[in-house]
């Protein structure tokens, strides 16, 4: 039938010009909201099919011999597949009654600090710290500014916002770690540059053999510093909540 | 089409040589490794061979183990906000301020 929407638009063209009397049409077609002056999409079947011209033995033939679909290939789901030893990051958007009382009086003491997760492993950040990863981060140069958003506790003096605790995996069922909503709050990074280990040596030998293979090693590690950071208020959150802020 | 999601769970150092042959052939190199083959008998005899050291489950999909890595991966945490701009030699332009 999709392979007929030309044919469709060309009837349709047809039929536009020579259209039948008024008494001809369906009576359906008396009262309608529809505009059909306005909303050009809206024609009615007949008129649609009044420039079909099918021959009555291709009708029959199609009607007594009705074609059996062919069973069609499993379509592969797009969601990602159940793994053995599976992991599920889940960002919880619920705002509880108690975080909407308690979010004021967070926010109305900065200094804040955050738990951040990066690559799975948190540290505890605040503003202007130094952070030194354990990894060097790709396709970043000094001057990047990366935006943080995996964040399992947000703090400040007297009140922490924690996130659900994680919940353990088994065989089928994934594991299940949460973090807070990233619309709570803000905190950008900036990447300050690369350092290196000093160099170090391993010497690989065996007992008896007077060969030693001097292996060198240096890694390299991505040097952070922490911009800024910030905890929404209410009002704002909920002005996120609803798309007026970005 | 079922598959079998088969994870060795017990090492087959010191096994006689065939069953470290149907080890072999159904790709399990160490412990806790996960190897998906489809149902049929052959692949149900070599599993009766070596019911004790695996564990084995029938799921409706394989996974490959860039997959499967895949689905262990947690998120990375961080996204890049800006970039600095960086001439054709990809060193950045102008001078870093210290101000962060």
């Amino acid at each position: 039938m999709a392979m007929l929407a030309p044919t469709f638009r060309r009837a349709l063209l047809e039929a536009r010009s020579t259209l039948p009397p008024t008494y001809l049409l369906p009576f359906r077609a008396n009262i309608t909201t529809i505009s059909h002056t306005l909303e050009t999409d809206n024609v009615p079947d007949p008129l649609i099919q009044s420039g079909h011209h099918i021959s009555k033995d291709l009708k029959q033939k199609v009607q007594s011999h009705p074609i059996q679909p062919k069973v069609a290939p499993r379509p592969v789901p797009s969601i990602p597949k159940a793994s053995a030893n599976a992991r599920k990051d889940e960002v919880s958007t619920e705002f509880t009654a108690n975080m909407k009382s308690m979010l004021p009086l967070l926010h109305s003491q900065p200094p804040h600090y955050l738990t951040v997760h990066i690559h799975g492993r948190p540290y505890l950040l605040t503003a202007g710290d130094t952070l030194r990863l354990p990894f060097l981060m790709p396709n970043v140069k000094p001057g990047d500014v990366l935006r943080l958003n995996r964040v399992t506790h947000i703090g400040s003096r007297d009140y922490t916002l924690k996130a659900p605790e994680p919940v353990k995996g088994t065989r089928d069922a994934p594991k299940k770690v949460f973090y807070l909503d990233e619309r709570l709050f803000v905190c950008r990074a900036m990447v300050v540059g690369v350092e290196q280990e000093p160099l170090r040596i391993m010497e690989k030998t065996k007992r008896r053999q007077r060969h030693v293979k001097h292996v060198k090693s240096q890694h390299q590690y991505t040097v952070l510093k922490i911009s800024e950071i910030g905890v929404k208020s209410l009002e704002e959150y909920e002005g996120t909540l609803e798309g007026l802020i970005r | 089409m079922p598959f079998f999601r088969i994870t060795l769970l017990r090492s087959g150092i010191g096994l006689p040589a065939k069953t470290a042959g149907v080890l072999k052939a159904l790709g399990l190199r160490k412990r806790m490794t996960t190897v998906y083959h489809p149902v049929t008998p052959d692949v149900a005899g070599q599993i009766m061979r070596i019911k004790e050291l695996v564990d084995v489950k029938e799921v409706e999909t394989s996974l490959t183990k860039d997959e499967m890595r895949a689905a262990r991966r947690p998120d990375p945490g961080y996204y890049i906000e800006t970039r600095k701009p960086r001439d054709l030699d990809g060193k950045t332009m102008g001078a870093l301020k210290s101000r962060w």
